[in-house]
């Protein structure tokens, strides 16, 4: 499958510098302009323009919500690793589901456009051990799938309609997988 | 987004997810006709199951003020189905092609119809892997082949 859609941009463009302008300045002023001319007609009227000093932009929902959906994706792929590393047996049926999960986590990556001072994530933000018995593994697997489940559902209300449809997708995706892992228990 | 254009998006969203539950109807009937035992029994749950999700979209559509599309008397069918292993094949593509048209609620606007069609897509989307024994990493996605 490929859904494809434009990538989420990490900022947006300052509209509020735009309108300060548009008032003073006809086209052909505008035209005629020059790159020193334009800097000092900034200064006298009063127009302060981006803020080097400000740091940058705040994150946009949708990013926000995609680098949450990223963070989340990682901690699933590091427990299916971890669960298949110590049991071994657990392989032929979990090598899939994480086939899917890496496939989620590269789709979601594919969105984002690194947001300056922000960074996408990389490494799980939890390193759960897994320990017991190969039945609690699969427990917790299931758990975090539901989980996982859980959270696209809520992201996608909010989210711009691509993004919906793919958190919606991952959503339905996981909720497989816990059926898939209810299997093991029998 | 004015009101009356959400509406009519949702409406057509709507009426997209009852044709396909209408054709899974028409469908299982032949899957059920193919089958035997375990498997024609679970045929004849999912049948049930397409039609009463069938009478809540109807209800749905009526709600927003619109009629509901009637189903076809017949449709066509993506292959022939002659065989137990056909009608498989045939229930997974109807599972496919349901949570396909739900995805499709979920580009809407309004929050509720979004959740309605997440959550609608879960349950196809889980026989369509029962009935062609593997999951999928993107439910109501094409497939690319990739």
């Amino acid at each position: 499958m490929t859904p494809n859609p434009p990538r989420v941009a990490a900022r947006t463009v300052n509209a509020g510098f735009v309108a300060c302008l548009e008032p003073m300045l006809r086209r052909r002023q505008l035209l005629a302009a020059s790159i020193t001319t334009v800097p000092a007609f900034l200064v006298l009227s009063g127009c302060a323009g981006p803020d080097p000093l400000a740091g940058p932009p705040p994150l946009s929902p949708d990013v926000r919500g995609l680098l949450a959906a990223v963070t989340a994706e990682t901690n699933l792929v590091f427990l299916y690793n971890e669960c298949i590393s110590v049991y071994s047996g657990l392989a032929p049926t979990l090598r899939p589901l994480l086939a899917e999960h890496e496939a989620h986590l590269a789709q979601l990556r594919s969105r984002i456009i690194e947001p300056p001072g922000k960074s996408v994530p990389t490494k799980p933000s939890a390193r759960p051990r897994v320990t017991g018995s190969q039945q609690g593994a699969v427990t917790s697997l299931s758990a975090a799938e539901r989980s996982a489940v859980t959270a696209n559902l809520h992201r996608l209300l909010a989210a711009a309609p691509d993004l919906a449809q793919l958190y919606a997708s991952i959503a339905a995706s996981e909720a497989t997988h816990v059926t898939a892992l209810a299997g093991l228990h029998q | 987004m004015s009101t009356a254009v959400a509406d009519a998006a949702a409406v057509t969203a709507l009426q997209g997810a009852l044709a396909a539950e209408n054709a899974a109807v028409y469908g299982y009937g032949i899957v059920g006709s193919m089958l035997s035992g375990g498997e024609q029994a679970a045929a004849t749950t999912d049948w049930k199951l397409h039609q009463e999700a069938r009478d809540t979209l109807d209800a749905m559509i009526s709600k927003l003020g619109a009629t509901p599309a009637p189903a076809n008397a017949v449709y066509g069918l993506p292959f022939p189905v002659t065989n137990a292993n056909a009608a498989r094949q045939l229930a997974a593509a109807l599972e496919e092609g349901v949570t396909r048209a739900y995805l499709g609620l979920v580009a809407v606007t309004d929050p509720t119809l979004r959740a309605f069609g997440a959550l609608a897509m879960q349950p196809p989307a889980q026989r369509a892997v029962t009935w062609r024994g593997t999951t999928t990493a993107f439910p109501g996605f094409p497939e690319s082949g990739t």
